[in-house]
């Protein structure tokens, strides 16, 4: 189990008058994540999402508060959590003049898969995700759901127990898409804890089990995508969210 | 998986040699060392050639004496005669090399300060000193006294030690100087590929997330880095044997110096290229650690390679001898100890103060930057 316990990250920018200003990107955030279950984390651009993911991958540490991974946390046990967890984000990038053969070898050497296992592993991956057409190409020749779909391999290879996506599906085609949601709920019927960030509200409540609403880097609702509807007399969390912040801000 | 240096080590020299331009700057480096040289040997070759006497067109205002005339087929000057303006002009189309004007018992040399005017002024000045002096015989002639006597009332004898090979000298030193040089310019671009380049290009959170400690990720970075400029360092002293042996066979100015390095001062100079392709890497990973931008690394990065080169060209021109103190300061020591080893003078406290200081230095650089791997401040500086 996941347990993320009133995190808070402080950042400092330059404002207008070219004064430097604290602000916090999350401020005082808890929650708990069981097995097979999708967490959707949502909000809007700027919500404090990201932020929020990169602590809980290990990225980033928390200003104050505590995420813990079955009982371990990243002070004591930064390999030991790193080892379980796959972290996917929109915007992550592989190494270009690799082939995703030579990429997935390295992560499973990277994450001491034996070798022995490593060739047979990589192949049953890439047969998975249909990726045996470029599976010895240059990423860099590879197209954007290609290159998708090499990191949900590079994700896969160590067998995690905990994905945390950020926007993963952020700036991919239709098809590219669906390959991720299958992926991601493929993962939950086999027992994987997920969390899932994202700003599309309508893949949000067709995915996840539970929903946590982030504006502002704090928590503005909670609970199954049901009760939040239920909670805010909406018919889905496009306009449960607009509810919760009291319609669309400048700000949004 | 306990130890995951091997795979990063692996993973950075892929990357490195798979890329373009970091194998040019590897390999294309040293090529200029022959140019350097073979370049340097052909300047210093038509200096110690040059003969004064090539130039000969001396202009002069007035009608030469007999005297004045033999004085003048003895130096093999070729006079024009001419008035001022004419003179004058003939010098400004490069048609004579000087010209002397008379005013009585005056004379004005005119030229300006090219290199044509320095060597025919030569001539002109042992013109002049050769007929003063036959003009001073005959007065002291005429006033019966020995000449002799006045005019050499001392005696001068040069004994000066003609210093053997002074120009190969000069070349061999900068050209060892210049692998100091070849080996920071090669660094710098695999050292900022690495660091500021994989923040550019987004990998650097991928590679955060593995279950890699920083400490293996700045040490594979630093090793691959490293052998980089080993190789560039190694590449560039054979080509500086193999360019100052062709040298020694074209050029006259090597005459008596001895190009062949012995086996322990070869050994030695690998040390020293082994010893600050290690610190340099160190300094060039730290520097560029810090940026944002891989353009912002190569502006950081710029000084390093002044800082590099200058203390030990600065050794050279005022003569610098290697002292212990010297040994142990970084970037002057290097290019100090090379010197001497490449001299045939091995000095094992040097070396052994050389490399403890090397040490020393990379430890500091190398714990900084884990540190600095661990911040989020250098991580997502942006």
């Amino acid at each position: 189990m996941l347990k993320v316990e009133n995190i808070k990250k402080k950042f400092v920018r330059i404002n207008n008058k070219k004064e430097r200003e604290e602000f916090y990107a999350n401020n005082g955030i808890s929650f708990n994540a069981k097995d097979s279950e999708i967490i959707g984390i949502l909000g809007p651009n700027g919500a404090g999402k990201t932020t929020l993911l990169r602590m809980i991958a290990g990225i980033l540490n928390p200003t104050s508060g505590s995420i813990k991974f079955d009982e371990l946390n990243y002070q004591d046990n930064e390999i030991e959590i790193k080892k379980n967890i796959a972290y996917l984000s929109g915007n992550t990038k592989i190494y270009n003049t690799l082939s995703p053969y030579e990429l997935l070898k390295m992560c499973c050497e990277i994450y001491g898969v034996s070798e022995s296992e490593i060739d047979t592993r990589i192949k049953s991956i890439a047969t998975s995700l249909n990726m045996n057409d470029f599976l010895y190409n240059r990423i860099e020749k590879l197209s954007t759901g290609q290159t998708q779909r090499v990191n949900i391999a590079r994700c896969l290879v160590h067998d995690p127990k905990y994905y945390i996506l950020d926007e993963a599906t952020s700036g991919l085609d239709i098809i590219s898409s669906q390959v991720i949601l299958d992926f991601i709920k493929n993962e939950r019927n086999k027992g994987k804890t997920i969390l899932y960030s994202t700003h599309y509200m309508e893949e949000a409540e067709n995915i996840c089990d539970y929903v946590i609403m982030i504006n502002k880097g704090v928590i503005i609702k909670e609970g199954t995508p049901n009760k939040i509807k239920e909670d805010t007399k909406t018919t889905n969390l496009r306009d449960a969210f607009f509810s919760l912040i009291g319609g669309v801000s400048d700000e949004e | 998986m306990k130890n995951n240096l091997g795979n990063m080590l692996k993973k950075e020299l892929r990357d490195m040699f798979r890329d373009k331009k970091s194998l040019a700057m590897m390999l294309v480096i040293p090529i200029f060392i022959p140019l350097l040289v073979i370049g340097m040997s052909t300047l210093f070759e038509m200096q110690m050639t040059q003969d004064p006497s090539e130039y000969n067109l001396i202009g002069f205002d007035y009608e030469l004496s007999e005297v004045e005339n033999n004085i003048i087929q003895e130096l093999n000057i070729n006079p024009i005669i001419g008035t001022e303006e004419e003179l004058k002009q003939k010098f400004d189309n490069n048609e004579i090399y000087l010209y002397v004007l008379k005013d009585d018992n005056n004379y004005t040399i005119n030229g300006d300060d090219s290199e044509a005017t320095t060597y025919a002024s030569m001539l002109v000045e042992s013109y002049f000193n050769s007929y003063k002096n036959y003009l001073q015989n005959e007065y002291l002639t005429d006033k019966n006294i020995n000449s002799d006597e006045v005019i050499n009332i001392i005696n001068l004898k040069e004994n000066i030690v003609k210093q053997d090979s002074y120009f190969a000298n000069y070349i061999i030193n900068y050209a060892f100087l210049f692998i100091i040089m070849a080996i920071t310019v090669s660094a710098t671009y695999p050292a900022t590929d690495t660091t500021a380049g994989e923040k550019e290009r987004g990998t650097l959170e991928t590679l955060l997330t593995f279950p890699i400690r920083s400490k293996d990720i700045i040490i594979g970075k630093f090793l691959s880095v490293s052998i980089s400029s080993i190789i560039t360092g190694l590449i560039s002293l054979i080509l500086t044997i193999v360019s100052l042996l062709l040298a020694n066979n074209m050029f006259t100015i090597y005459e008596g110096s001895n190009l062949m390095l012995p086996v322990t001062s070869l050994i030695f100079a690998i040390v020293v290229i082994v010893a600050y392709s290690f610190l340099i890497s160190g300094l060039c990973i730290a520097i560029a650690s810090n940026s944002k931008t891989f353009k912002e690394a190569q502006s950081a990065l710029t000084p390093l390679t002044f800082i590099s080169f200058f203390p030990g060209m600065i050794a050279f021109m005022i003569n610098i001898q290697t002292t212990n103190i010297l040994a142990l300061i970084p970037f002057i020591n290097f290019t100090l100890i090379f010197t001497d080893i490449t001299n045939g003078n091995i000095d094992y406290l040097n070396i052994f103060l050389m490399l403890l200081s090397t040490i020393v230095i990379i430890v500091v650089v190398l714990s900084i930057i884990i540190k600095q791997y661990k911040s989020e401040k250098v991580l997502f500086n942006s």
